[in-house]
């Protein structure tokens, strides 16, 4: 197939410019929505007072229906006008966002966010085709499609988390609304120069890039370790807010943006970053698993290394999955349909492990806790007190990491008491969020071991330096 | 060279980060796990009061108990803390525990005479003011010749109601009503022993 296929927009260029900043900002939004909920899942369930099962719905669902619609979504854009099919996903994505932001209850709100991914399928594959002619070249459209996708998933966590913080989980979608439809003009202004074209009409389409797309989602299934257990381990198991944990998870995007910047002067290859993403990811991944404490701080050099690997790998495996291959939307949707398969195989493996390892925990967390109370230099009857007050909060919050706060508040304890009760409250505290940490560990080293199952087909990749 | 010097250079970050989280306890940040209840534990510096050598006494318990029982102490007192009617296997645990602990203290001569208590005692003591002036009267010497500390707390152990006392652990004044109990009846049968031609 020919390798280049550049079309010569007939867009001044500061129209061009808009028009591809406010289309990767759709494609960042809407690959942005696979994860926009995490931090808000807690807040959606007690809105509810919906099983944690079916609040993890309202992820798994926007993953999964986008994963299974990609391809039907880039064939459509194939036989018709992509510009139409991007038009016409914009506003679903919008409908459907607009209908989440004001669901009334959780089946609702799952069924609008399955809405969503349909939506915004279409507007991902067609503006592959969009980017593609306003940049007027197909690499660098290409790229700046890919770019934003990793931009928008990386983001997506932290946007929802303060989004959730500031207000409530119903302005992630609000903020959305908006935001897509600006490239409502963009889509329809680039409707002439995407028209349909013979050549990808007559020839049969190229088979799909098998190896970058199953690299692609072996390190989508990881990666959604690192963008999802990491903000429930910061959220609920060290107890910090959705805010702060969303500052925290900044330094994967940070590092993502940074990824180009960093390595692309090496001018290394496709198949040597991807394999180099792959480490990185998988070798932020172990230290996820490895960390020595719970303050934020150790968080940031392994999340720094998942971010340079998630701007290396998925990056330039997309541009080796799109790279000579028509239709292009086609192998666009395939990309997307092995990332969110990805992110769903993810969930789907690991949600199991964490969650019964939290369960798991609970039986060395309470040994922590009586031994820290049987030695507490504290008298007799007021250990008595306070060991009835936390086996309340234990017995009340099992599956969950329980908050002891409530349990020293209502201790009547005379002054000379307070520092020791006030160091075991930290000690109890600690234990805790050892027990959390360890509990996310084993989740952390198989998300791991997926990464590094990418480094088989990354490997066998045929490698060509970007131009 | 282009083609390894990326990998190797991801090698190298990643080594680093890991090296400096393992050098800094990555991988050992787990909760505290329980100690070997076999094992004996330093015993702190004990108060002459009454509920700092109870706690003691209740504590080097435990550990002895759990020893006996192949557990570990916290697993115990949780145990404890869920099933409030024990299988009669724990309960002769416990006891002998407890009397191992009186064991220990006495052999370490960690034990404070009765005299030394006996205040405290009488002071949180349902006792007319009568008895308590009379016990009051009564020489240091002769109430730890009568009462020796060892013995009244072995006899205190085997008069224990541990399933009573489970009972009571959330009720303060039961509980010191089920120890004071315990007590007085092993103080008396102790005196009785000695008055015994």
């Amino acid at each position: 197939m020919s390798a280049d296929r550049s079309h010569q927009p007939a867009k001044p260029p500061a129209a061009r410019t808009a028009a591809v900043a406010v289309l990767s900002v759709a494609v960042a939004v809407v690959l942005g929505d696979s994860g926009v909920v995490t931090l808000a899942l807690p807040e959606i369930l007690r809105d509810f007072g919906a099983q944690v099962w079916g609040v993890a719905w309202v992820l798994i669902a926007f993953n999964l229906v986008l994963a299974l619609a990609a391809v039907p979504a880039a064939r459509a854009c194939v036989r018709g006008n992509p510009a139409t099919a991007t038009a016409g996903g914009l506003v679903g994505f919008a409908a459907a966002t607009t209908v989440c932001s004001v669901a009334p209850s959780l089946g609702v709100l799952i069924a609008a966010r399955a809405a969503q991914a349909v939506g915004g399928a279409l507007v991902i594959v067609g503006s592959l085709e969009l980017l593609v002619a306003a940049t007027g070249a197909e690499r660098a459209g290409a790229r700046r499609w890919a770019t934003a996708g990793v931009v928008g998933a990386a983001l997506g966590p932290v946007v929802g988390g303060l989004l959730t913080s500031a207000f409530s989980w119903r302005a992630i979608f609000v903020v959305q609304i908006p935001t897509v439809l600006l490239a409502l003009p963009a889509a329809i202004a680039l409707r002439g120069q995407v028209a349909r074209r013979a050549s990808q009409l007559d020839t049969s389409p190229d088979r799909p890039h098998v190896l970058a797309n199953l690299a692609l989602a072996l390190l989508s299934a990881a990666l959604t370790a690192a963008l999802f257990l990491l903000v429930l381990l910061l959220v609920d198991g060290w107890s910090n807010s959705p805010a702060v944990a969303a500052v925290a998870v900044t330094a994967v995007p940070v590092a993502a943006l940074a990824a180009g910047p960093v390595f692309r002067g090496l001018r290394a290859g496709t198949r040597s970053e991807a394999v180099a993403g792959s480490v990185l990811i998988a070798g932020g991944l172990i230290g996820l698993a490895l960390l020595p404490g719970a303050e934020l701080v150790w968080t940031l050099a392994p999340q720094a290394l998942i971010g340079l690997g998630l701007g290396l790998s998925v990056d330039s495996l997309t541009a080796a999955a799109l790279r000579d291959r028509i239709p292009r939307a086609l192998h666009g949707g395939w990309t997307i349909a092995a990332r969110h398969a990805g992110v769903v195989v993810g969930l789907a493996i690991l949600t199991p492990i964490f969650t019964a390892d939290l369960h798991h925990a609970q039986t060395p967390a309470e040994e922590a806790i009586a031994s820290l109370v049987l030695d507490a230099p504290l008298p007799a009857s007021t250990k008595l007190d306070l060991a009835e007050q936390l086996g309340r909060r234990l017995s009340a919050e099992r599956g969950r990491v329980p908050d002891l706060r409530p349990a020293f508040k209502t201790l009547r304890l005379p002054a000379t008491q307070a520092p020791a009760a006030a160091a075991l409250e930290r000690g109890l505290e600690d234990q805790l969020k050892r027990a959390a940490t360890r509990a996310f560990r084993t989740a952390f080293l198989v998300a791991a071991g997926l990464a590094l199952l990418a480094l088989g087909p990354a490997l066998a990749l045929r490698d060509r330096r970007r131009s | 060279m282009r083609r390894v010097a990326l990998p190797l250079i991801a090698v190298v970050l990643v080594a680093g980060v890991l090296a400096v989280q393992v050098a800094a306890g990555g991988g050992h940040y787990v909760p505290l796990r329980p100690a070997n209840p076999c094992t004996p534990r330093p015993v702190p510096p004990i108060p002459v009061q009454l509920e700092p050598l109870a706690e003691q006494i209740v504590l080097l318990g435990l550990d002895e108990a759990a020893c006996r029982l192949g557990v570990s102490r916290e697993r115990l007192v949780l145990a404890l803390a869920e099933t409030r009617t024990l299988n009669p296997q724990t309960t002769a645990a416990l006891k002998a525990g407890l009397g191992d602990a009186v064991d220990r203290l006495d052999r370490e001569g960690r034990l404070p005479k009765v005299s030394q208590l006996l205040p405290q005692a009488l002071d949180q003591a349902n006792l007319p003011g009568i008895v308590k002036t009379i016990i009051e009267a009564i020489p240091g010497s002769v109430v730890d010749s009568l009462l020796p500390t060892a013995p009244l707390l072995r006899r205190t152990v085997d008069e224990l109601d541990i399933n009573r006392l489970l009972h009571e652990l959330n009720d303060p004044r039961q509980l010191d009503s089920a120890l004071q109990s315990a007590i007085l009846q092993a103080a008396l049968r102790q005196i009785l022993d000695r008055l015994r031609p």
